[in-house]
């Protein structure tokens, strides 16, 4: 009997070896949260974890370049973060200078953002993303920090249409803040002008030039620009007066745009007695 | 004895290099399996029995110092190690050692043990099974595989002298 056992076995002995280890295997799988097995485990995880700390400087070849690609990737997002940051700051101080004037003015003001230029023509325009649904109207000034931009010309119900200084059809009342000379600023297609100074009136070079209380448009003291030049030309009465803008149109991003309604009793009043000298 | 001794030592050597190393050169988080090798080698050097014992030994061993499913190495080993018996033969064994048959053998015992440890190990996760066992399969086999190509030429060459 166990003779024969023993021919069977024998005969088959890799498939029973193979059988025993197999089960074997099942058992030990099915002890996988027995405290003793996680012991031995802990300790030879330890012993090979000093062998790996030991050999940690050899470089992994293969995953370099992955690593690699991914601090490029990293790298240009990063450049890219704090170049939006960079743009922030410039945006917060942009900002903070318009809220400064905001203090010191006691009109409502509506700040907006340049969404369109028109820096090439005669008529050069600015559209802003506020319009109506913002109480904005036509006629109202256009300001920023540095003075005066422009003023608004058409309303849709989201955007503005603001005629600039740097528009033939501009007009606005000025004067000249140290001598109170008074004048009429417009752009001549190249130059921003101060009109109708006679020669005999004191404008210097590096005068400030603000609106004055004869507009009906702009509220008086915003700044306009600095007289850059003054030239007398031979058979005319007046000086030709040029003024550098103090506002930056080509970098023009956030303005203000002054929800102050023009006058309309002055308005209409100056309108009769133009019509009635007219006549 | 001391066959068994320096069997041991090499065993040992192969564990460390294994953790320490092989994880260096892993692609896309596929390893080779250099001690599946030694046991394919102890197929063909030792034969069915000798091998089936072997590969439940250094499974059990790598059981121990990796942090899976203690005894699935083991139950996968023991699978190769006895596959890898079939094709020993004491008469033509640095023949086959010193070929391509060695690859091939290595391959298919490779497929074998890692088409039962990745079915157990991938037991209860989301992943499509039979998809997956197949694609670690096959991707740990060809590391497998061509990295059995270093021992190979080791043997051609101590053949050839």
């Amino acid at each position: 009997m166990f003779e024969r056992l023993y021919t069977l076995f024998m005969e088959f002995r890799e498939y029973v070896l193979l059988s025993f280890l197999v089960i074997l295997s099942f058992i030990l799988l099915s002890l996988n949260d027995k405290p003793q097995v996680k012991q031995i485990r802990a300790v030879l995880t330890v012993t090979l974890g000093v062998v790996q700390e030991q050999v940690a400087f050899v470089p992994r070849y293969f995953g370099l370049k992955k690593e690699n690609e991914l601090l490029r990737r990293s790298n240009v997002e990063l450049a890219d973060e704090a170049s939006q940051l960079r743009e922030a700051k410039l945006e917060n101080l942009r900002l903070r200078r318009l809220l400064a004037i905001k203090d010191r003015t006691p009109f409502g003001f509506v700040a907006a953002r340049v969404v369109s230029k028109n820096l090439t023509l005669l008529r050069n325009s600015l559209t802003l993303d506020v319009g109506e649904a913002d109480g904005i109207r036509p006629s109202m000034p256009v300001v920023n920090d540095a003075g005066l931009i422009g003023v608004v010309i058409a309303v849709s119900q989201h955007y503005a249409v603001v005629n600039i200084l740097l528009n033939t059809d501009f007009r606005a009342s000025a004067k000249v803040q140290r001598s109170r000379v008074d004048g009429i600023v417009a752009w001549d297609g190249t130059d921003i002008v101060l009109k109708n100074i006679a020669k005999t009136l004191d404008v210097k070079t590096g005068d400030v030039v603000l609106t004055s209380e004869y507009s009906s448009s702009f509220p008086t003291g915003i700044r306009i620009g600095l007289v850059s030049s003054v030239t007398e030309q031979e058979g005319s009465l007046f000086k030709h007066v040029i003024i550098t803008p103090s506002a930056d149109f080509v970098k023009l991003e956030e303005v203000f745009v002054m929800t102050k309604a023009p006058d309309e009793e002055k308005t209409d009043l100056e309108q009769k007695v133009n019509e009635f000298f007219t006549r | 004895m001391e066959r068994h001794l320096r069997s041991a030592l090499m065993v040992l050597g192969i564990v460390v290099v294994q953790t320490a190393f092989m994880p260096y050169i892993a692609i896309e988080g596929f390893l080779p399996d250099l001690l599946l090798i030694w046991v394919v080698y102890t197929s063909l050097r030792r034969g069915q029995i000798e091998a089936t014992v072997a590969g439940f030994a250094v499974g059990l061993l790598q059981d121990l110092v990796a942090t899976q499913l203690f005894g699935l190495a083991a139950l996968s080993k023991t699978a190769a190690g006895f596959l890898g018996g079939y094709f020993y033969n004491e008469n033509k064994t640095d023949q086959t050692l010193g070929s391509y048959q060695f690859l091939l053998i290595v391959g298919v015992c490779s497929l074998l043990h890692n088409v039962v440890f990745f079915t157990v190990f991938l037991q209860g996760s989301d992943v499509p099974l039979v998809l997956t066992v197949l694609q670690y399969s096959f991707a740990t086999t060809l590391y497998t595989g061509a990295m059995s190509a270093l021992p190979m030429f080791a043997f051609a060459r101590k053949a050839m002298a």
